[in-house]
């Protein structure tokens, strides 16, 4: 009883640190704090996988979000830094209208949600998944797995052409 | 190996023709500097061709599914693959006539776009989420990466930014709503989702879920096809991008966008019935939605276009209008309508790339998009103005150019499911637009200017665009041919 | 008990939050981290509803692409900010108003 009073207290830790993160993302005024804020997120995020049994993919987000995407949009950050400590806060009449907005959106996805009955097949077991993932890669899902690589290649190719100067 | 996984990469070949291609052409951009313009143009070009030539044989196999069902193998998968591969190639023989590529390196250029027909080829066959997902995130980053494509050009940049955040988000939106339809049925497979929502189909207890899902879903198909109220980023994007860059964009993701648009709603959410007709299900109607979009799309599309003095802009309303009149196709949920949205996509090829084709030739020699530029063009190139003229009759859809074929079969499509007066509406907005297209022709023809300087069409732009004006002009003279091969596309795999 | 709901409805609420920043935020990497909030909510969907609904893991396969997506979108969209910063001096959506409309 202890015990599962315990996962659920750290489970609603996790929850806030996520939600209360994403808040300073989208309301914070300046942009360093944004980032922090968003890599707070990821790292709750990742931890909510851990609760449902995703431990391939919690590492996979911490590696790929927090130490890739972050640290990208960081250096975005910084290679334009005239820009980030301006006030960015937007005149309040638009920011009225956009939480109506997002908490009539909010409102219907949470009422959509509570009246589903979602499709019953079995509760998955948590057991450790990085194995039976790549078997599924090399088989069911091979050719999502080929496909990626050259999306892959593509983006690098589009990325590293666009930022690159001299002649056209 | 799994023997079914060597029979699937047996019927590939296109997509792997494509693929090989690319990465040749990667190698050849980088390798061999002096050659490298020519080379990585000839590549190209004879990669595409031998897919295409690839894809002629798929007709004739079994429909099926392939790679555990990612994809499926039917008439409609050939049909794309093959209309796909042929835009691609069309535009790249174009891409290198425009004084907007004079200073640019081509190789990437043609690497973005093998990748893209990667993609658009991929999201044409798909039949499971994952695959919708990835497939059409392939198709718009390559976009977005190409409507950039002159990164020193202020517009270009600008565009492609729009470009890529607003897609972002609709697709991300996109995303948000595939996993709440993974959440219902508890699959990613199309072929699935129907025979759990047939048989929860009574009870329509679900029905707000779904409403959800498929307006979310609708969000990111609505973008990529460029349908109001989705529309925001076509008019910049096509402006800002490079001309062959944004012929492309109207022709072939648009297509592609279609091509799934057909199969998620017939494969994951119909049901087929007698002769030829499909049903939506009890729980998620979503024929009346879909219709209310192409209407809105028509519409507003052939209004805002109406004001226009850039031709890239007008272009752009007047493709956002053409995929109005396309989605009435689809709305009819029959495959008559099927039949009609392929021979409309048909059709619009050719003419919309021949205008763009003259776009960009009026665009070299006088630097300028503006329509007040395009006066008295009559004079200047007697064969620009006219074929011009033809192509413009044509998206008017004025008999007996190929346009009017295409209108007439959709239209024809919701009369015969007593729809007429959806077609009606269809019929309002096409003798509005007439004033759009006739406003350009008469610029062109009639109205004087000072500069009567003589413009010579060089003999390579000359071919590309009669490539393009024989099928405009002589559609109706094979239209059996035409007849016969789409009525035969309409095949969908609907599972075992 | 903690159940599938509860996932739900964090998800939901990211999802919201990700909206409202692509809606108010004016900077575009501000828009670009929205993006990453509504992709990792899906994300969140997908992990749950793997647990909880199917059973499998067909759910967090389509998570990990998702995330490969979200990479390769984040670089490209860096990109084009980076070239627009040096074309313009500014990443400030207002100033990108060359294209009208």
């Amino acid at each position: 009883m202890n015990a599962n009073l315990v996962s659920q207290g750290i489970f609603y830790f996790f929850a806030a640190l996520t939600l209360g993160s994403a808040a300073v993302v989208v309301f914070s005024r300046s942009l360093i704090y944004s980032i922090f804020g968003l890599l707070f997120t990821f790292f709750g995020v990742a931890a909510l996988y851990v609760f449902l049994g995703a431990d391939f993919l919690a590492a996979t987000q911490m590696v790929i979000y927090v130490g890739g995407i972050l640290v990208l949009l960081l250096f975005g950050v910084m290679l334009t830094h005239k820009l980030y400590d301006l006030d960015l806060k937007t005149e309040t009449f638009q920011v009225i209208p956009a939480l109506l907005l997002v908490a009539a959106v909010f409102g219907t996805l949470i009422l959509a949600m509570t009246r589903t009955t979602w499709f019953s097949g079995a509760v998955r077991q948590p057991e450790p998944t990085t194995a039976e993932i790549g078997k599924l890669f090399m088989r069911e899902y091979i050719l999502p797995f080929e496909v990626a690589s050259v999306f892959l290649l593509i983006a690098l190719i589009g990325a590293a052409m666009i930022v690159r100067k001299g002649a056209e | 190996m799994d023997p079914k996984l060597i029979a699937d990469l047996h019927k590939f070949y296109p997509e792997m023709v494509i693929t090989g291609t690319l990465l040749l052409v990667v190698v050849a951009d980088i390798a061999l500097p002096v050659l490298r313009r020519s080379l990585t143009f000839a590549l190209t070009v004879l990669g595409l061709a031998a897919a295409f030539a690839l894809t002629l044989p798929l007709m004739a196999v079994q429909p099926g599914s392939m790679f555990y069902g990612m994809i499926a193998l039917d008439p409609m998968a050939v049909f794309f693959k093959a209309f796909l591969v042929l835009a691609s190639l069309l535009v790249v023989l174009a891409a290198p006539g425009s004084k907007e590529f004079s200073r640019s390196d081509l190789g990437e250029f043609y690497a973005l776009l093998l990748g893209v027909t990667l993609g658009m080829m991929l999201l044409a066959s798909s039949t499971d989420l994952l695959m919708f997902f990835l497939s059409l995130e392939m198709v718009s980053l390559g976009s977005y990466i190409m409507v950039g494509y002159l990164h020193n050009d202020r517009q270009s940049n600008e565009a492609s930014l729009k470009y890529i955040l607003f897609g972002a988000v609709s697709t991300g939106a996109m995303l948000y709503g595939i996993t709440l339809l993974f959440g219902v049925t508890g699959t990613t497979k199309m072929v699935v989702i129907r025979h759990v929502l047939a048989g929860a189909a009574a009870s329509g207890e679900n029905s707000l879920i779904l409403l959800v899902s498929t307006v979310l879903i609708l969000a990111g198909l609505g973008f990529k096809i460029a349908a109001v109220p989705f529309h925001f980023w076509c008019p910049d994007v096509y402006t800002g991008a490079p001309t062959p860059v944004t012929a492309f964009l109207s022709v072939a993701p648009k297509a592609a966008g279609f091509a799934i648009f057909v199969r998620f709603f017939f494969t994951g959410l119909s049901q087929a019935g007698p002769q030829l007709t499909w049903s939506t299900f009890a729980s998620i109607n979503w024929m009346p939605i879909v219709m209310v979009l192409s209407i809105v799309t028509m519409t507003f599309g052939n209004i805002a276009a109406l004001r226009q003095e850039n031709m890239k802009r007008l272009m752009a309303y007047s493709s956002i209008a053409h995929a109005g009149y396309i989605l009435m196709g689809v709305v009819v949920l029959t495959s008559e309508g099927l039949q009609a949205v392929l021979v409309y996509l048909v059709t619009y090829l050719f003419m919309n790339l021949g205008a763009f084709m003259i776009v960009i030739e009026i665009y070299n020699r006088t630097g300028s998009f503006e329509l007040k530029d395009y006066r008295g063009f009559y004079r200047r190139s007697p064969f620009l103005s006219i074929s011009m003229s033809i192509f413009l009759l044509s998206l008017m859809g004025i008999p007996p150019l190929a346009g009017f074929f295409g209108k007439f079969y959709v239209f024809a499509a919701a009369v015969n499911r007593d729809l007429a007066w959806f077609a009606v509406i269809g019929a309002i907005n096409s003798v509005v637009a007439v004033y759009y297209y006739v406003r350009v022709m008469k610029t062109m023809m009639i109205d004087g200017s000072d500069d009567m300087s003589p413009v010579r069409v060089s003999w390579d732009s000359k071919a590309l665009i009669w490539v393009m004006l024989i099928p405009t002009i002589g559609l109706m003279l094979f239209w059996d041919r035409v007849q016969k091969l789409t009525s035969g596309s309409v095949g969908l795999f609907l599972g075992n | 008990m903690i159940g599938l709901t509860h996932y739900l409805v964090i998800s939901a609420a990211l999802f919201s939050l990700g909206i409202m920043c692509v809606l108010t935020r004016k900077n575009a990497v501000s828009v670009l981290m929205g993006i990453e909030l509504i992709l990792n909510s899906a994300n969140l969907n997908l992990v749950a509803f793997s647990k909880y609904t199917a059973g499998n893991l067909d759910g967090q396969l389509f998570a990990v692409f998702t995330i490969i997506v979200a990479a390769a979108e984040a670089a490209v969209a860096l990109a084009i900010v980076l070239s627009m910063y040096r074309l313009l001096r500014s990443v400030n959506l207002d100033r990108a108003d060359t294209l009208k409309g």
